[in-house]
């Protein structure tokens, strides 16, 4: 009988940590990378589609699909959907972490810098990093926004020698999200 | 005389090589809005194909689903709870529970959410 007393209060207290805990979500996030190499074309694309789950403990989730990188030269989106990234094959990027000492209760309208750790899951290989992350809150909505920098051969992904003279070895990538309260 | 030939030819052969060298280089993006659709489905239907592990055959292709509108944003429309559109300009003149039919780019399917996602979205009707 006691048993089943205390199994159900951790059911209930389960519950109730889950009707507490705050979801802020985004499905049109932005996230840009640039690869320019001075004085050859401009290497640059966006996707506003991506998606983000931010929970107040500070767990943050987010999925971009790679078709949905737009570039301003068509070719070059060509070679990065079907040479570099293969994007039929590995059609989503993700990241899934933890904001580092995060706590809802002290956002406010001043922007705060966070620690972010967590892995990013992308053309097949996960690679963890840590990347420092802009918060504030405003409202009912978190801005989180970040810039970090990748290199495509940490995922896999092969340059050719015939253009990687065009493609930075670093690339800069930079993500804002606009997270919505959802309870 | 001979040597100028030669010359002429040489020239319009640098000359048509840089043309299509750049006509390749610099080619158009896909206009989606002119682009037929593939498939014509419902919301539901659309993310079957990837529940249904069929997806690269709309994966990147033009498609045209149709729904009811459960969300707004200022650029996207949701349709049925399961297909988010993306619009490059504002979305105007729409209401929620509207039926609508809009096509797009489709450019996958969002686990998180359990949502498939087009880009590059215009309204039919």
């Amino acid at each position: 009988m006691k048993k089943i007393i205390i199994a159900l209060l951790c059911i209930f207290s389960g519950f109730n940590s889950m009707n507490a805990q705050d979801k802020f979500i985004t499905k049109t996030g932005v996230i840009n990378f640039e690869a320019s190499v001075p004085s050859f074309e401009e290497v640059n694309a966006k996707n506003e589609n991506v998606s983000a789950i931010l929970k107040s403990t500070g767990e943050f989730a987010s999925l971009a699909l790679m078709k949905g990188f737009r570039f301003k030269v068509a070719l070059m989106e060509e070679h990065f959907n079907e040479n570099y990234a293969e994007t039929s094959k590995f059609p989503k990027t993700t990241f899934r972490g933890n904001i580092e000492d995060f706590d809802l209760s002290q956002l406010g309208e001043n922007e705060k810098t966070y620690t972010v750790k967590g892995v990013i899951t992308m053309h097949g290989v996960d690679k963890s990093i840590e990347v420092p992350a802009s918060i504030k809150m405003v409202e009912d909505t978190v801005y989180l926004s970040t810039t970090f920098v990748l290199k495509p051969g940490d995922f896999d992904i092969e340059i050719p020698s015939v253009v990687s003279s065009k493609i930075a070895e670093k690339i800069n990538v930079s993500a804002n999200f606009m997270l919505k309260s959802k309870s | 005389m001979k040597k100028q030939t030669k010359l002429l030819i040489a020239l319009i052969l640098l000359i048509l090589a840089a043309y299509f060298t750049y006509n390749y280089m610099y080619q158009d993006h896909r206009d989606i809005k002119t682009e037929e659709a593939k498939i014509t489905v419902s919301a539901s239907e659309l993310t079957a194909y990837f529940t249904d592990n069929k997806s690269e055959e709309i994966l990147n292709n033009t498609v045209q689903v149709s729904g009811v509108i459960t969300e707004i944003d200022s650029k996207s429309l949701t349709l049925d709870d399961s297909v988010l559109c993306s619009f490059d300009a504002e979305v105007q003149g729409v209401n929620l529970n509207d039926k609508i039919t809009i096509k797009g780019r489709c450019i996958g399917y969002d686990d998180l959410f359990e949502i498939a996602k087009l880009d590059q979205s215009t309204i039919i009707k």
